[in-house]
């Protein structure tokens, strides 16, 4: 794995070693959605091979969080925070 | 004493001996006994590869006898053997190949069903590498951070050439090297060209070295993880750039008793020979297949062995060499314990020691492991021998190249070679040829599920012996696989076997977190329990009904600064808040604070605390003593994903917190502040700002231990000066600190759950009667879905209070319940009250018996379940006071 950096809108660009990732970003709940849905949307992981929409913790920075996308197998930042999230497969 | 206590003899030393080269020359043949087959095993690799001279030495178990130092005093046994390795009587098994097929565990004991049980443990017997010794106490190892713009990993000919190239370049070069440089090589040529470059490195004022430092794995960043086994200590290195000239060995050769004592790699061989002096055996033959392997004739004879021939394929130069040449290859090696002859070129030889000096293949691990990072390889590493004339070019050229800047270099993978029809490709765990044979047949189409069934390249040395073999073979049985069989198996760091310590070096210590008042605590006597990551009163002098009654009747205070404190603000904090908790948050008006659960998506309760509105659209919250940090993020990722503007201040460590709690609360406050504490200005679940003894506080009144109370939060360096006001000004009521304990016999007479302990990973507050807290009229809060869905479904169980009659022994917490005769249930809280005079609690039961008046039977006694009520104080009229 390479490194990278995020760019954090309070720090600027910082090392990814400084940010924790909390994993791919899930859709909000949908009051009308059906059972078996709702249950893959709270419990299941899409593991995307490619880009992906995730979030990361400034954990030893500013503790806030932030949303980019990633390919998952370069780990080139395609969208840093606060860029527009780019070709990004919705959740299933 | 002057030499190592080997199971119980006494042998001698020289200097510079390793353990494994002074038991071979005290006679010593047989090193180990094999892991499934117990069959005898020598010393082959001498090199560290190999896991033949696997050792107990002074109580740590698996040490490689062939690199480890050997030091006056040392206790060394062999392992996987009864009742001992000469004598092994489990060699019977070595006749019963029959009946321990390959991938045998999936197979044999599984039928009739009864029998697995009873084979396993007789398995496990057999099988295995040593005893640990679960009461030898851990060390704690330092870890070093190294910031090198160049490393280099392996001091040979080429690394130490790439580390000049390097800093001739003007970079900063850390050069390391799992032994002292050259330690595995016989005097000649090449050892005294790697010793002239050790002087010039040594020299050079931008190079550090550091020996006996192994790499163990290279990870994003660059980060290269190495241990230092002589200075126990284990090494962080951040380079810019990384030159791995971990150098070669020779590929295993595979063939009918290739795995004899006296059958060696000769490389090997070549260490014991010419830099240990050992006379391996009297007559040996040298299997050369490349021209490294003819120079060893030369330091074998040095060591006073006969060398009877020497085995080339058509094609090799073999004019240096002055004994018997035979044109071809090994075929068989014979011998019962101990090699006797090998079969050659159609001929039978007679000879004790059989020194293969096959193909070159790289140390490629560490390379394997780094992907796209900035990696150059030098010398053989790269896969093929080197002359020292090319591995000092390939070092020149890998450190310039590395001192450039950080291009990516593309590793090729190497094709695997030939293997034998028969022989033991895998060392460690006893796997044949034919063995891998089968389990082709039987279907296994890929190199990653051959490995897992016939587990090759899982033992000790982690494929350096057989991932090559084992690949050839699969390709020659399926050939039509070839690119899926053949193909390298999946390689993860470690690369060289590490102790746990070494693993956990630099991370020895716990966190521990103490409020500011916790010296105060414990001169009154107190003693400690954990709460998280926080150490917490448990009671002082563990007079917890001494302390519960204080509360009760008078005046007690507790330290609760271990309690998440936040304060947030921003500009949709109302808007975040109202979505987070399931209570509602926008009406609360200022002074006024509301109880709050916490859930997550699932509906399930994971935290709870208060919520006071400050009145300028900020608000404090509190969570419990052990959800503070989880929940500061959790909040923070909600923000994120809402698009809220909100800032979230964390204020657990920064402001302190005292609860006073008792009828005379009220009376100790007056004392120490002129601000109004009486019932109508500052009545119950309000909040106000109050100068208490000097101490500006946020003063709340809340009710979890069900007396009147107040909990006083403010900057923690003023805890002390506070605590220490109260105590004095409570003398003339007789308040008393009170612990955790009391806290929680007191909450329980309320009847008020603890998250975590009377909860658990799917407990929804409908199940705990907390529908009161939850307002599914809101638009929304995170788990509402959830509860939605929820409310449509009859819950299994429900968490209920429970009493019995006076005179009953209180049940321990974890009792299980039970109705007529069948499981309904367990208690989770539990104690004596001594207010109401009978034993009292909470308890998970089923929802068929979670009715008020219920009957259960607790641990043998009956008790009566009590729905819906307080126990103590039911109208709530005393915190209200």
């Amino acid at each position: 794995m390479s490194h990278f950096s995020i760019r954090c809108p309070n720090c600027g660009p910082r090392a990814c070693s400084e940010f924790s990732y909390n994993g791919e970003v899930r859709p909000l709940a949908d009051p009308d959605a059906s059972e078996e849905a709702e249950i893959a949307r709270l419990w299941l992981r899409r593991n995307v091979t490619g880009l992906q929409r995730e979030r990361w913790f400034h954990a030893a920075g500013c503790r806030r969080f932030v949303t980019i996308t990633r390919d998952t197998r370069t780990n080139l930042i395609v969208a840093q925070p606060g860029e527009p999230a780019g070709d990004v497969a919705k959740h299933a | 004493m002057t030499g190592i206590d080997f199971e119980g003899t006494q042998v001698p030393l020289q200097a510079g001996d390793t353990i494994a080269a002074a038991l071979y020359r005290s006679g010593t043949r047989v090193f180990s006994r094999s892991f499934k087959y117990h069959r005898p095993r020598g010393l082959y690799c001498a090199a560290g590869d190999c896991p033949n001279c696997l050792v107990t030495v002074d109580g740590e178990v698996n040490v490689r006898a062939c690199e480890c130092a050997a030091k006056a005093g040392q206790k060394v046994s062999r392992q996987n053997a009864w009742p001992s390795a000469d004598r092994d009587a489990l060699s019977i098994i070595d006749k019963m190949h029959w009946a321990l097929p390959v991938g045998f565990y999936y197979k044999a004991g599984i039928k009739p069903k009864f029998a697995w049980p009873m084979v396993e443990p007789f398995i496990r017997k057999m099988a295995g590498l040593g005893f640990v010794d679960h009461h030898d106490a851990p060390r704690h190892l330092v870890r070093v951070n190294h910031h090198p713009e160049v490393l280099v990993i392996g001091a040979g000919v080429a690394g130490l050439s790439a580390a000049l190239a390097a800093a001739g370049a003007g970079k900063s070069v850390l050069v390391i090297d799992e032994k002292a440089p050259g330690h595995r090589v016989a005097v000649g040529e090449t050892r005294a060209a790697i010793d002239r470059l050790v002087g010039e490195v040594t020299a050079h004022g931008a190079i550090t070295t550091q020996w006996n430092t192994a790499a163990t794995g290279i990870f994003e960043g660059p980060l290269v993880i190495a241990v230092d086994a002589t200075r126990e200590e284990t090494l962080h290195v951040h380079p810019g750039a990384i030159v791995v000239a971990a150098g070669g060995r020779e590929i295993h050769r595979v063939f009918r008793g290739n795995d004899l004592p006296g059958v060696m790699q000769a490389r090997g061989a070549a260490r014991l020979a010419g830099v240990h002096g050992l006379k391996l055996g009297e007559r040996a033959v040298v299997w050369a297949e490349q021209p490294e392997a003819l120079a060893h004739v030369e330091t074998l004879q040095r060591a006073g062995v006969t060398v009877v021939a020497v085995v080339a394929p058509d094609g090799l130069d073999t004019s240096s060499v002055t004994v018997e040449v035979v044109r071809g290859e090994v075929t068989a090696a014979n011998g019962k314990k101990r090699l006797a002859s090998v079969v050659a070129g159609g001929r039978t030889i007679a000879c004790d020691v059989l020194a293969i000096g096959s193909e070159i293949q790289g140390n490629e691990h560490l390379v394997r492991l780094s992907y796209d990072l900035p990696v150059v390889i030098a010398g053989d590493c790269t896969g093929r021998h080197h002359t020292l004339e090319e591995a000092a070019a390939s070092g020149t050229s890998a450190g310039t190249a590395a001192a450039a800047g950080p291009a990516l270099y593309a590793v090729e993978p190497v094709r695997p070679r030939t293997c034998g029809s028969d022989g033991y490709v895998c060392l460690c765990e006893d796997v044949s040829v034919k063995d891998i044979e089968v389990a082709c047949k039987e279907g296994f189409d890929s190199a990653e599920l051959l490995k897992r069934y016939t587990t090759v390249t899982m033992g000790p040395c982690q494929g350096r012996i057989c991932a090559d073999q084992l690949r050839a073979v699969a390709e020659r049985v399926t050939p039509e696989l070839a690119e899926r069989v053949g193909a390298p198996t999946t390689l993860r760091p470690p690369t060289r076997p590490i102790t746990l310590e070494q693993a956990v070096a630099g991370a020895a210590h716990h966190i521990e977190r103490h409020t500011t008042l916790t010296s105060k605590h414990l001169s009154a006597g107190a003693s400690m329990m954990w709460a998280g990551v926080w150490k917490r009163v448990e009671a002082y002098n563990g007079d917890v009904q001494g302390e519960y009654a204080a509360v009760r009747e008078r005046v007690g205070v507790i330290d609760v600064g271990t309690l998440g404190k936040f304060l947030v603000g921003g500009k949709d904090a109302t808007a975040f808040l109202e979505r987070l908790y399931p209570m509602k948050i926008a009406d609360l008006e200022a002074g006024r604070l509301r109880y709050g659960l916490l859930l997550e998506e699932g509906g399930v309760i994971i935290d709870d605390g208060t919520v006071c509105a400050l009145g300028d659209g900020r608000y404090y919250i509190t969570v419990t003593t052990s959800g503070a940090e989880r929940l500061e993020s959790w909040m923070l990722d909600w923000a994120e994903a809402w698009g809220h503007e909100v800032y979230v201040v964390n204020q657990t460590a920064s402001l302190g917190a005292i609860n006073v709690a008792g009828p005379q609360a009220r009376a100790v406050l007056e004392k120490l502040t002129s601000d109004a504490v009486d019932r109508e200005s500052f009545p119950y679940i309000r909040h106000r700002q109050i100068t208490v003894a000097g101490v500006p506080c946020l003063a709340m009144r809340l009710g979890f231990v069900g007396e009147l109370a107040y909990e006083l939060h403010f900057p923690a360096s003023q805890a002390e000066r506070l605590w220490d006001a109260i105590i004095e000004a409570g003398k003339a009521f007789d308040i008393r600190p009170f612990g955790l304990m009391a806290q929680r016999l007191l909450r329980l007479e309320k009847g008020h759950i603890i998250v975590a302990q009377d909860t658990d990973f799917e407990t929804t507050p409908w199940k705990v009667g907390m529908e009161w807290a939850v307002k599914l009229d809101k638009p929304d809060f995170v788990g509402k879905a959830a509860l939605l869905r929820h409310q449509k479904r009859t819950d299994r169980e429900l968490l209920v209070p429970w009493v019995m009659p006076a005179g009953t022994a209180c049940p321990p917490e974890g009792t299980v319940i039970t109705v007529n005769g069948a499981l309904s249930g367990r208690v989770t809280s539990a104690w004596h009250s001594p207010t109401l005079g009978h034993p009292l609690g909470l308890a998970w039961v089923v929802n068929a018996h979670a009715k008020d008046g219920a009957a259960v039977n607790v641990g043998g006694t009956t008790a009566t379940v009590r729905v819906g009520h307080a126990f103590y104080d039911p109208q709530g009229e005393k915190l209200r006071a």
